[in-house]
């Protein structure tokens, strides 16, 4: 298997006022392609930041991060952006769609983002179709968000994540806005992603029931990680 | 399918339309300012053009623009002046200017011998008689027109005297009102003085020749071709350019104000949604570009409002005030790119501020 990640004893250390606050402490993590990674661990253990890492949205403060052999710590701003457009694909707990576009709408808008250098600006209309379909959002292609549940909402982010496939989704605990059973549907999709298109997962979760939907969990504590497990080939 | 920037714009229609209003109110000042100081040169320059005089002979400390009050030439000076051989016709003017009959704008009456300054002008009455009596006037058809007066309807003049129209004459030339000079000469107390004498001459291209020959003839005088004096509006009001061109440059700032005003407050409320567009993976110049392009799309409602509110103010106030407008296509293309350009120079700051924004602390942004 390739690797399409690999973190090398990254630091994070947050100044707040004349104090270093410390969010990682060298954590180093390989994800190999077709992976579903779960991270979990308390509040304020360092998941998120590890997870904006691993995104280019922050620069560790010592470390190096590779995604599919790019260097993201040693790419200017432009770079990492460049990166994260081609490569990475974010799911949040809040959904975080564009309320004034439509489900189709919001993924034409990552597939103009996408396509921007490129040049393919129209985006992929066949492979927009058969993701919403998958996703089984066909016929809310239409609506807006807010006429739309929570669980779709999500979907729309998972669609919206992968309508470019990236190499990479990091999802940040995308079913804690969800109940139950839009949990469930939202976890089986994500599962069927990483089954039928080898897409490539890393979700934070504090819930129990996703992480053992994955292929690997890894447990943080206190800005590291202390209890690997192994990989599981399903 | 709507793309991000007509949604945005959509979902906020009130802030949209007050931020296009901002830079409507830009384009409208811009187009009635100039409109109208294009309409009144205009027109002035038209009516200018029907005086067939070559020269103009005043007193070298009395005024020879064309708004004008005083009367200190003796009326005299035109028996002399026709005594300089290639001068054909004399005829003394007063000129007087007082406030719009509608406290608007301004007003010219003209006192002069009715039968001498027509035939020199080509002129003719179309309906009534020439003045005689001193509360008697004269008016051109436009006056006619846009004041409904007719024979016989009463005109204010100086204040809240009364005239009676007795003719309407054809074509228009020098102030709409017209009396007889003894007329103005009574009203403003200056008997046997004029405001300036005009000059026919026999030979019309030889003007030049001709002011020296009368300068030499009666000196201590100013002697003025016509086609100086009468210029435009522009060149006559002294700093009218620079006036403008501070109009054109405070309604560019109106402009950008108000547009940079409303994007700022979008882009703070937008905050987590341009976290979301970094996620994404869109550049700086991605999300400029889309901010840039809402203000722009605003500013084209405006710069169109702007227009239209332009073209409909200024039709109501000729209708009621007989003031010309008259647009150019320059001036307009300058108010719709100062909306334009205001628009999208006002979006810039908060615009760069946007794609600046650290993506975590916008993802977090409540």
């Amino acid at each position: 298997m390739r690797t399409i990640l690999q973190a090398e004893n990254l630091t994070k250390v947050y100044r707040v006022g004349s104090m270093d606050v410390p969010a990682l402490r060298g954590v180093s993590l390989d994800v190999e392609e077709g992976e579903y990674l779960a991270i979990m661990g308390p509040s304020g253990c360092g998941k998120s930041t590890m997870l904006h890492l691993l995104g280019g949205l922050l620069t560790p403060t010592t470390g190096s991060i590779r995604i599919d052999d790019e260097d993201l710590t040693a790419a200017t701003d432009a770079k990492r952006t460049d990166i994260r457009r081609r490569k990475i694909g974010f799911v949040f707990q809040r959904f975080n769609l564009f309320p004034t576009l439509t489900a189709e709408g919001n993924l034409k808008l990552a597939e103009s983002i996408h396509g921007g250098r490129d040049g393919k600006k129209g985006g992929d209309p066949e492979r927009r179709r058969e993701v919403l379909r998958l996703l089984q959002l066909e016929d809310k292609m239409h609506h807006k968000p807010l006429e739309l549940s929570g669980g779709e909402q999500q979907r729309v982010a998972l669609a919206r994540a992968v309508v470019n496939r990236p190499a990479l989704i990091l999802a940040d605990e995308p079913t804690g806005n969800l109940d139950t059973e839009n949990s469930a549907i939202v976890l089986n999709m994500f599962q069927e992603m990483n089954y039928r298109f080898n897409q490539t997962i890393i979700m934070i979760t504090h819930n129990p029931e996703a992480a053992a939907m994955c292929r690997r969990i890894i447990q943080m504590r206190d800005g590291q990680i202390v209890a690997p497990s192994p990989r599981v080939q399903i | 399918m709507e793309s991000l920037v007509t949604a945005n714009v959509r979902q906020r229609p009130v802030r949209a339309l007050v931020s296009a209003a901002g830079v409507a109110l830009g384009v409208c000042l811009v187009m009635l300012f100039t409109g109208l100081a294009r309409g009144l040169s205009n027109d002035l320059e038209r009516r200018s053009q029907n005086l067939k005089a070559e020269i103009v002979f005043t007193r070298d400390a009395g005024s020879t623009q064309l708004m004008s009050t005083s009367a200190n030439l003796p009326v005299k000076y035109a028996e002399e002046l026709l005594k300089v051989e290639g001068v054909t016709m004399a005829v003394p003017d007063i000129r007087y200017v007082s406030q719009g009959g509608k406290g608007f704008g301004f007003e010219q009456v003209e006192g002069v011998d009715w039968d001498a300054f027509a035939a020199m002008n080509g002129m003719s009455l179309v309906s009534g008689r020439a003045p005689q009596a001193v509360d008697e006037v004269v008016i051109d058809e436009a006056k006619a027109h846009n004041n409904h007066l007719s024979v016989g309807s009463e005109l204010q003049l100086f204040g809240n005297q009364s005239y009676k129209v007795t003719g309407i004459y054809t074509p228009e030339a020098g102030p709409r009102v017209k009396m007889s000079l003894a007329a103005m000469q009574d009203a403003l107390e200056a008997p046997g003085k004029c405001t300036w004498i005009y000059v026919k001459l026999k030979e019309p291209e030889r003007a030049v020749e001709m002011a020296h020959k009368i300068d030499a003839a009666l000196p201590l005088n100013k002697i003025q071709l016509t086609r100086d004096i009468i210029t435009n509006i522009e060149k006559s009001i002294p700093y009218l350019g620079v006036f403008l061109r501070t109009l054109v440059g405070l309604s560019a700032l109106v402009s950008g104000l108000v547009v940079m005003l409303a994007m700022y407050t979008t882009i703070t409320e937008r905050t987590r949604e341009i976290g979301v567009l970094k996620a994404l993976g869109a550049s700086r110049g991605f999300i400029v570009g889309e901010i840039v392009k809402e203000a722009v799309l605003i500013s084209v409602i405006g710069v169109v409002a702007g227009f239209a509110i332009s073209f409909v103010a200024g039709y109501v106030i000729q209708s009621a005030y007989a003031l010309p407008f008259e647009y150019s296509w320059l001036w307009g293309l300058t108010a719709a790119l100062i909306g334009l350009l205001g628009g999208a120079l006002g979006a810039l700051y908060p615009a760069v501020r946007a794609a600046n924004l650290d993506a975590v602390s916008a993802l977090a942004y409540e």
